[in-house]
């Protein structure tokens, strides 16, 4: 008998589950759980049923303890759904403080509403979200969904802290699996955050986390994702919207996706097939090809968003493409790489996470991922990638959208994962040579050329579109530190060919010299002032992440007023720590000619948590050097 | 003779250009697809050519009078900037009674091809319909092959039930409009408020028509056992009258800081029923002026009959009320009861939702259902109180009479002292301090009798912020003191809205992230929910980037780090007034030790800069005695909205109080 219940015992402990009768009192919550928290999640199971490579099943149950406004996102009760994914079951509960039940919320008191963003044209995905407005602080919201679905091929991340200042009490995941689909999985940080083990056999992964304190956001920190515990889930046989696959390596992902996703779609008709090849001449090189169909793409198209069932993850047609002009990230890619295909211009659909905050793809894990697509064409032992939705990048830029990380360029003879451009710190240049003038009322008047490369051309390149009125908000923005500022002539030359952007300003401010009695003062600084200084933190507990590096270089000649002398000038300052260098110079040519001479250049890095500290003083050395002042005093 | 001929050649050559120029789809010309920039704005990412509306009601025997809207528009694309101009949505209600639809029609984008025009149309797959939510659909097109210098065109049609309101419209918008026309044709049943607005007014024409409908009558003849069925023809016979309004060459409507609702400015036309004359029916009024706008709304079953039940509260409201006589203690706890009572859902109307009976038994309602609650309960206690319509900043100023140019109500209770404005749908407000969205212009008061008046919304009581700062300089240029600041009514409403959930530590940070170089010690604040007290902070500080030593001198303002040192006016021009929200003073009182060591070299000037009108301005007194330097500054801004024809007036003060209190003391080492 003895023996019966242990293996009773044992049988139940092999998965975890929080069924037992709970008590949602907040009194329970041991404070460590309330300390700069908005919110505690009491507990959340979650509990994914593979039952074959085109059913799978999401039962999801959450108790969240809210504590103010700040912690209502933390409840976050919302289903997407379309035509392959169903809402079977969602409801919630609302408990006040001391555990009474205060509310129930059923099915059709969640709100239904299509899932289409700002950007998004159309898609045939919608939510059901909860919209419920607490009528007393604290209160426990106990929420629970059941979500069918077949496509296998994404199997939600396993994520137990997904923001910041939400603790959590207990997050459990369950997954069961049959064991002839090559089910996966892949952990980052579990040991951190003491992720414990409860069963991992071939059919049946159970894992659960407990105690964790709230986490407060910091600044210049790595992405949350890379920090905070994760776990890829995947299956080497998946089922994607209707289409089955199966891919153990990036190779054969490559393969399947080429085979069942793209082909046929790069069909064109003859006429603006000959189109192309007239277009493209007698042009031999493939790289110089591919400018001449790019420019061409660019002034065709505009990026449209449309997400309707596989067209969510295949493109539209070519030729689809051809007539309308527009088309989203998949189908300009796809479009332009037909074009290619008219004019023996090998080119690759590529696989990508498209954000200014770098993301890679996770090259050991091979599975369906990214939130973007580009084109990549070989060139010798590299590729040139392009951004087929932009209607102004230059031929092969990848600004800070796409740059430096890695993605899977999909052939037809398999996938390939591969880094994208990096760019140097000491390409993200930003030289400036100008000039200007003080009289003796302290008004200023100046000219500067400011020549950008690498990542500091995108943003360059985004100025250069606003309308007038908004340039001028801009500059006068940018330059905050000179008061009364007018903007006399603003003018770019935007060369794409070298990806050079240059622009000239001419500027005029009152007042930029401030009068004491007899003394004027000034910044010497007046046009690349780094005023913002990180802030402190009395505890940093995250690394300190600086994720583009990059160079300026300024030299301004500064004329000072013909009735005024130096009477105290801010001495030569030259810093050099690991995060990069800074150096001013101070050139007195003759008694009202200066030159100023600055440079700083900032290195990409990844530090320990204690470097934060050493990096704020770094920066406020330089806020500090940015705005040293000159002193002049009036001839008696 | 000749000359004569010419001239008239040239004459007819006009006319037919200019007729064919004339307002209709499909006449793009090669001309208009070559202009590269538009000719007066030439920054216009795209322009509106043209855009034509006409509304009708057409009457069939299943629905009677339906709206029809009928919009036709022509696009020119000149830059990339521009192609959101070639994606287009329209929404039509889906729930409830009231039926809808939208249908696009005769798409088509115009480019020059090799100096020709090449036609793309629209095609089904550009055309999408979405199920927004319960009450809204929507559907949408995407222009084909549009590209810099295509031209666009578009028709479309609603057909709506509701002939409540007819759609706004707007003749500006973000880019410029070259001509705008909109066209009404009403039957004489049907009388309409129409409400202009905007900077900019359409020429308008109107005339009558007569108009005859055909209707067949159906009837059925019992004559023993036969039953026959005899039609019959009849005439409707009404006038149904025109109106046209023309716009030309319309600028693009400009954003601006300091601005509650550019919609405030655009100019429009809204059109709303106010008066139904069936024939054989005796007339009803809706909404003439806002006596009857009022009316309607207070005889509507979702406001007067809510606002007159009170079985719902009577017994826990005099449970509330044991004990207390006076009037303004009465006030205090029952607007305090509902507050903690009853949650807003973040739902605006005037009418209540679900009902106050079910709010109150929820613990969550809408603004209607909140504060027809608290008016109630008012009454119910003997304090003479009123509801209050108010249009928020959201909804733009409630300019003319009409139903929707309200969307929320509060309560008012007439004292000897004036009026007391409340709103239980914050839990920050107070009474006469308002959530911020309900100051916008004028309110509506209802009196139990039906009458009613305007009520100014805009707070007129100066909101102070004072700060008494005690600070010592340390030789090696580091400040260290203490600062207490104080937040008196509408500056206290939104410290309390901004900072009062967030954690201690946080709040430090952000404080420290607002002024470079600060470091917080001891940070306390108190009265957070004591709402009449103002908010006071309480810290240490130590700050080392204000004093700037250059050779053997210190350099600094004596406002330290409070400085204002950024004109927030950086605009050239301004076209639409300036609001602030309240009137607000913000005074500073500090005392600085200078280090031992140092005297003091120069010293600002006290001075006083007014502005005209008396809508504020700057004092500034500075004294200074052995170590000792003594400040007061007071800023004003005396009424919550400014017109924009202060604004250079404005934008130079500014200029001044930031030379003023960026100006230095000059130490000398001694």
């Amino acid at each position: 008998m003895r023996r019966g219940i242990l293996f009773f015992l044992l049988y139940i402990n092999s998965f975890v589950s929080y069924s037992q009768k709970t008590d949602y009192s907040t009194l329970f919550i041991p404070d460590s759980l309330k300390t700069n928290a908005n919110a505690v999640i009491r507990f959340n199971q979650i509990d994914i049923t593979i039952s074959s490579q085109r059913k799978m099943k999401i039962h999801t149950k959450r108790a969240v303890t809210v504590f103010n406004e700040r912690g209502q996102y933390a409840i976050d009760a919302n289903e997407n759904y379309d035509k392959s994914t169903s809402v079977s079951s969602i409801e919630a509960i609302v408990y006040n403080a001391f555990g009474k039940e205060i509310k129930k919320i059923r099915r059709s008191d969640f709100k239904d509403q299509t899932a289409t963003d700002g950007g998004t044209m159309f898609s045939d995905s919608r939510v059901l979200y909860l919209d419920y407005t607490p009528t007393e602080y604290p209160f426990t919201l106990v929420y629970e969904s059941e979500v069918t679905t077949s496509n296998t091929a994404f199997i939600p991340t396993w994520m137990p802290i997904t923001s910041y200042f939400v603790s959590i009490q207990k997050s459990i995941i369950n997954v069961y699996y049959p064991d002839n689909l090559g089910f996966k999985k892949k952990e980052t940080n579990f040991s951190k955050f003491k992720v414990e083990k409860i069963t991992d056999t071939s059919t049946q992964l159970s894992y659960q986390v407990s105690n964790i304190i709230a986490q407060k956001a910091e600044s210049n920190s790595p992405s949350v994702i890379t920090i905070f515990p994760k776990m890829l889930l995947g299956l080497e046989y998946f089922n994607l919207e209707g289409v089955d696959g199966n891919a153990k390596t990036w190779k054969e992902f490559g393969q399947w996706y080429s085979d069942k996703i793209l082909s046929g779609t790069t069909e064109l008709s003859d006429e603006t097939k000959s189109k192309i090849k007239a277009l493209v001449g007698n042009e031999k090189d493939p790289i110089k090809k591919a400018k001449l169909i790019y420019k061409y793409v660019q002034e065709k198209s505009r990026y449209v968003s449309i997400q309707v069932g596989i067209g969510g993850w295949k493109p539209m047609y070519a030729k689809d493409v051809d007539r309308l002009g527009y088309g989203d990230c998949k189908a300009l890619s796809n479009y332009t790489k037909a074009l290619l295909n008219v004019v023996d211009v090998a080119s690759y659909n590529t696989i990508i996470y498209g954000n200014t905050e770098k993301m890679n793809i996770d090259s050991d894990f091979v599975s369906m991922q990214g939130n973007h697509m580009i084109l990549a064409i070989p060139n010798g032992t590299e590729y040139v990638f392009l951004e087929c939705t932009s209607q102004e990048d230059p031929f092969g830029y990848q600004g800070t959208f796409t740059d430096d990380r890695e993605v899977v360029v999909i052939k037809p003879e398999g996938g390939e994962i591969v880094r994208t451009k990096v760019y140097s710190d000491k390409g993200n240049t930003q030289i400036s040579k100008g000039n200007y003038t003080i009289l003796e009322n302290g008004d200023l008047s100046g000219k500067i050329a400011i020549v950008s490369e690498g990542t500091q051309y995108s943003r360059k390149a985004e100025i250069e579109k606003l309308k007038p009125t908004d340039k001028e908000a801009f500059y006068k923005e940018y330059w905050d530190n000179i008061n009364n500022l007018k903007i006399e002539k603003v003018a770019f030359t935007n060369d794409k060919e070298k990806i050079i952007l240059t622009e000239n300003i001419d500027i005029q401010a009152r007042e930029y010299g401030v009068l004491n009695g007899n003394t004027m003062m000034f910044p010497l600084n007046a046009y690349n002032q780094f005023s913002e200084v990180p802030q402190r933190y009395r505890t940093r507990n995250n690394p300190l992440e600086i994720d583009r590096g990059f160079l300026d270089q300024d030299e301004i000649e500064i004329t000072l007023p013909e009735n005024y002398v130096i009477d105290a000038k801010p001495s030569n300052f030259e810093i050099k720590d690991k995060f990069g260098e800074y150096k001013t110079e101070l050139v007195v040519v003759n008694p009202t000619k200066l030159i100023y001479k600055r440079s700083f250049m900032l290195n990409k890095g990844l530090y320990e948590k204690s470097e934060y500290e050493n990096y704020r003083k770094f920066r406020e050395q330089i806020a500090k050097a940015d705005n040293s002042k000159i002193v002049l005093t009036k001839k008696l | 003779m000749k000359k004569i001929n010419v001239v008239v050649a040239f004459l007819l050559l006009v006319t037919m250009n200019a007729v064919a120029q004339k307002q209709e789809l499909g006449k793009v010309t090669i001309d208009e697809l070559k202009e590269q920039a538009h000719p007066v704005d030439s920054s216009a990412a795209a322009a509106i050519l043209f855009k034509k509306g006409e509304v009708r009601f057409d009457y069939s025997e299943n629905n009677g009078f339906e709206v029809i809207t009928k919009v036709i528009c022509k696009i020119k694309v000149y830059k990339k900037e521009g192609y959101d101009w070639a994606n287009h949505a329209e929404r039509y209600y889906i729930g409830g009674n009231v039926k809808e639809s939208v249908s696009f029609s005769d798409a088509v984008t115009y480019n020059l091809v090799d100096g020709k025009i090449e036609k793309t149309k629209l095609k089904s797959n550009g055309e999408f319909d979405e199920k927004v939510n319960k009450f809204w659909g929507r559907r949408k097109i995407t222009m084909p092959n549009v590209k810099e210098g295509s031209i666009i065109e578009y028709k479309y049609e609603i057909r709506s039930s509701s002939i409540g309101t007819i759609d706004e419209w707007r003749f500006q918008t973000s880019i410029p409009v070259n001509y705008s026309e909109f066209k009404t044709y009403i039957p004489e049943y049907y009388v309409y408020n129409v409400n202009q607005k905007g900077f900019i007014f359409p020429k308008v024409t109107s005339e009558g028509n007569q108009k005859t409908v055909t209707l067949t009558d159906k009837s059925r003849n019992i004559n023993g056992r036969n039953i026959t069925t005899s039609f019959s023809q009849n005439e409707m016979k009404y006038e149904e009258t025109k109106k046209v309004y023309i716009a030309e060459n319309l600028p693009a409507m400009k954003e601006e800081n300091f601005v509650n609702n550019i919609n405030n400015y655009t100019s429009s036309v809204t059109h709303e029923l106010s008066m139904i004359k069936y024939p054989d029916e005796p007339m009803k009024s809706l909404s003439t002026n806002w006596a009857a706008v009022t009316k309607t709304i207070y005889d509507s079953e979702d406001f007067g009959s809510e606002l007159n039940k009170n079985g719902y509260f009577e017994d826990d409201l005099k449970v509330v009320l044991t004990g207390i006589n006076s009037r303004d203690e009465k006030i205090a706890l029952i607007y305090n009861f509902v507050k903690s009572r009853v949650k807003w859902n973040e739902y605006y109307s005037y009418y209540c939702d679900e009902g106050v009976r079910k709010a109150y038994k929820d613990m969550t309602g809408n603004v209607a259902e909140i504060n027809l609650m608290l008016t109630a309960m008012l009454r119910y206690s003997g304090v003479d109180a009123n509801p209050v319509l108010v249009s928020t900043r959201s909804n733009g100023v409630a300019l003319f009479p009409n139903r929707s140019a309200y969307n929320y109500v509060i309560t008012a209770v007439e004292t000897e002292n004036g009026l007391y404005l409340l709103d239980a749908t914050d839990k920050y407000a107070l009474p006469n301090i308002l959530p911020i969205r309900d100051l916008n212009w004028f309110g509506r008061m209802i009196r139990k009798d039906g009458t009613s008046a305007e009520v100014d919304l805009m707070p007129k009581m100066i909101s102070k912020d004072v700060v008494n700062l005690l600070a010592t300089i340390k030789p090696d240029g580091t400040v260290e003191g203490k600062i207490r600041e104080q937040y008196f009514d509408y500056n206290g409403l939104v410290f309390r809205t901004q900072f009062a959930n967030l954690a201690k530590e946080t709040q430090i940070e952000a404080i420290e992230k607002k002024f470079k170089g600060l470091e917080i010690d001891e940070y306390e604040f108190s009265n957070k929910l004591e709402l009449d007290k103002p908010i006071i902070e309480n810290y240490s500080f130590k700050h080392n980037n204000s004093i700037e030593i250059i050779g053997d001198k210190m350099y600094f303002s004596p406002l330290l780090f409070f400085a204002l040192t950024e004109n927030p006016f950086k605009q050239e021009t301004r076209e639409y007034p300036i609001d602030f929200s309240y009137p607000h003073q913000d005074k500073y009182l500090i005392n600085i030790t200078i280090p031992d060591g140092y005297a003091v070299e120069t010293l600002p000037q006290s001075v006083a800069i007014p502005m005209s009108d008396n809508n504020g301005g700057l004092k500034y007194m500075i004294t200074s005695k052995d170590k000792q330097i003594q400040l007061s500054v007071t800023m004003e801004i005396n009424s919550a909205i400014i017109p924009s024809d202060y604004y250079d007036e404005l934008k130079a003060y500014f200029a001044e109080v930031v030379k003023k209190q960026t100006e230095k003391i000059v130490l000398k080492k001694v």
